[in-house]
């Protein structure tokens, strides 16, 4: 057994030499995110003797060393009990996965979060670390936390909590994808694998589901109408894009490549004369502000008084939270409610809130 | 010296003469750019929605160009001529910073684009107010006193906006607060300048027809005293029509960089003389520079550009090929 060991130590000194030796390849190590690297690995293997391959898999064997969403080594010891979260979307992740009792400290304005309240009102108790513009880097510390996780735009107070000996993962969860690696990182980090893999798995079927219900039918216009102001959109390269294609709609704004909100003017959406207009969740204008603007008169949405908002009663859909697909489940409803009825939507809404987050939406929907 | 007078004003006449043509040329090709495919042919025809498009979207925002050009640039003419200082413009007795927190306190507490346009013009009114006041309390009445106040009412009220920012949510208020303060002409229609283009109007006209005085006031005080001007009153009333000038035009498209500074030292340097000629030209400089900046900003990419950015970009070369060439004359 010991001989064992140290065979497999040696292996792994070999490989991580062999990656060092040739530069090109160390990239790879990085863009492998929320892989465990060879270390984890070897852990694994000296274990699979007595375990079977599919525990292995959701089980984390500690000490574990992940590369986090920042390209930084991140060597987590032993099962962490205390946690800090800095960011709305780790916060949520985190509820999700079960693990809401173990945090010690969530980002500031916790208030402003109705999945909060509703999943884990005990969260609104905890003492905020700051916000991504004002980290409180000495009131995370105090709180002497297991395991910081923190939004990319935090990496530096991450390199900062690392120096006062403080375990920190950064995470950046911008588009589906990202999350998806996220919830990989953070579920290998926290030992919940089992509970990160329902998660991933959820939105994995509802995907194919909505393509193959909504295959063949037509994809009417759609303008999304931004947070801040009715004349900022999302272009393709944005997540809101991803889930009106995803509900079988076309975003009018496809030509636009900006990565955030891009402004445009009222002769531009009168000239994309659009079937849909869908306000943002968090917009700070109504439907009705919309409906009345005499700017649109003439606008087909308008006139035929297709302008609706992305419901955010307990998130906001249109960002990339877990709950982020149920947006294009609700959006499929809107499109299409004949084929994709309204009565359906709401039963996966409702399975995914109360499977992961323990409440019953459509009662807080009413 | 009568024939170098005659000369000179002869060419300001010129000048005057290009400008209108020049911006009369802008401004109908403003007409012509945009994204609604807008026809001829259409609008001719009496199509509802082409013609909707032509008057409330398109002409509104030609209109607000060139008047808001030419507002900027004249009331910078007065500015630099009553503070006797080449760099006075709205900004310096804090018509900018109080316009821009009261636009971010709209933005913040209040909703629809009207309301945020009300409270952009009572920021940028208070601002002054409090300038002038607080300039009153020096007896002597010295200029300086008033750049003194404008410069500590342009910190508070650039405080207030910080601790505005502060409040906002980054995703919503502070992006639009961020993007007010870069100026646009984007939002503008014809159902919401009515009142701004009235009000900015009869302070123009109140302007040029005080415009001797206005000139006099340029002179050393003494001078302007034994002419039978009372310097102080006519300094605040100006002062104050100017800030009217100003606000109804921000109110409506957000700061809007360099116009003010540039478009009355374009006039001076172009014509070498300070007068009624020259404050005319210079708001014809600065009704150009914006008609075209914004030509610009809704053309070069897919999406809505800030105007400031053009303002910037078409106005300093411009400045710096007057300097450069008034240097070779003498």
């Amino acid at each position: 057994m010991k001989m064992k060991q140290i065979l497999s130590l040696l292996t792994a000194a070999a490989m991580t030499l062999s990656l060092a030796a040739c530069g090109t390849d160390a990239s790879d190590a990085v863009t492998a995110t929320a892989q465990p690297t060879p270390a984890a690995e070897t852990g694994e293997q000296a274990s699979e003797a007595t375990a079977s391959p599919e525990t292995a898999a959701e089980q984390t064997v500690y000490p574990v060393t992940l590369t986090d969403q920042a390209g930084r080594e991140v060597t987590i010891e032993s099962q962490p009990e205390t946690l800090v979260s800095g960011y709305y979307i780790s916060t949520s992740l985190l509820i999700a996965l079960g693990l809401e009792d173990n945090l010690v400290g969530i980002e500031a304005k916790a208030d402003t979060r109705p999945i909060y309240q509703l999943s884990a009102p005990e969260l609104l108790e905890l003492p905020s670390v700051g916000t991504a513009k004002e980290f409180d880097l000495e009131g995370c510390t105090a709180l002497e936390p297991d395991l910081v996780i923190l939004p990319l735009k935090l990496k530096d107070a991450a390199a900062s909590l690392e120096e006062l000996g403080i375990t920190a993962l950064v995470v950046n969860p911008e588009n589906q994808e990202l999350l998806n690696e996220a919830t990989t990182l953070i579920g290998t980090a926290t030992n919940t694998m089992d509970r990160a893999q329902a998660l991933l798995d959820f939105a994995d079927e509802q995907e194919p589901r909505l393509s193959d219900t909504l295959s063949g039918t037509e994809a009417p216009s759609v303008y999304l109408a931004g947070n801040s102001d009715f004349l900022s959109t999302a272009g393709s390269e944005m997540y809101q894009s991803d889930m009106i294609t995803m509900a079988g709609g076309t975003n009018v704004a496809a030509d636009i490549t900006d990565t955030y909100w891009a402004e445009n003017s009222y002769e531009q959406v009168l000239a994309w004369n659009p079937d849909y207009i869908i306000l943002a969740s968090d917009a700070s204008y109504t439907v009705d502000d919309v409906l009345n603007d005499a700017n649109l008169a003439g606008c087909a949405a308008v006139e035929n008084g297709n302008v609706y908002q992305i419901p955010g009663n307990a998130e906001a859909w249109d960002s990339p939270v877990p709950s982020g697909i149920l947006g294009a489940i609700w959006l499929s409803s809107v499109l299409h409610p004949d084929i994709c009825p309204e009565a359906d939507s709401l039963a996966v809404i409702d399975e995914f809130y109360q499977t992961f987050y323990g409440f019953n939406y459509s009662e807080i929907s009413e | 010296m009568d024939s170098i007078t005659v000369k000179s004003a002869n060419k300001t006449k010129l000048f005057c003469a290009a400008g209108v043509a020049l911006l009369a040329a802008l401004a109908a090709a403003s007409l012509f750019t945009g994204k609604y495919p807008l026809t001829l042919s259409g609008i001719l025809a009496g199509e509802e929605m082409q013609l909707r498009v032509f008057w409330t979207l398109r002409f509104s925002r030609m209109v607000v160009g060139v008047v808001g050009g030419f507002a900027l640039g004249t009331a910078g003419f007065v500015y630099q001529t009553v503070f006797r200082n080449p760099l006075a413009s709205p900004d310096v007795i804090g018509v900018s910073s109080g316009a821009s927190a009261g636009a971010a306190a709209g933005i913040l507490f209040l909703s629809g684009a009207a309301a945020v346009t009300a409270a952009s013009f009572a920021g940028a009114l208070a601002a002054v107010c409090l300038a002038l006041a607080l300039s009153a309390l020096d007896r002597a009445g010295r200029n300086s006193t008033i750049v003194l106040a404008g410069i500590v009412v342009h910190s508070l009220a650039q405080t207030a906006l910080m601790c505005l920012k502060l409040t906002a949510d980054p995703e919503r208020e502070l992006a639009s607060i961020e993007y007010w303060i870069m100026g646009s002409l984007n939002g503008i229609s014809g159902y919401s300048i009515g009142d701004n283009l009235a009000l900015c109007g009869v302070c123009l006209a109140v302007l040029f027809l005080l415009h001797r005085q206005i000139l006099l006031l340029s002179a050393e005080e003494g001078e302007a005293r034994m002419l039978g001007v009372s310097v102080e009153k006519l300094r605040l009333a100006v002062l104050l029509v100017a800030t009217l000038v100003v606000s109804c035009i921000v109110s409506l498209s957000g700061l809007i960089s360099f116009v003010g500074l540039l478009a009355p030292h374009g006039a001076r340097l172009l014509t070498g003389r300070n007068h009624t000629g020259t404050m005319f030209l210079g708001g014809l400089l600065g009704g150009i520079l914006l008609t075209g900046a914004d030509i610009l900003a809704r053309s070069v990419a897919a999406t809505e550009l800030p105007v400031s950015i053009f303002t910037s970009l078409l106005g300093a070369p411009f400045l710096i090929f007057l300097i450069v060439r008034g240097r070779q004359k003498t």
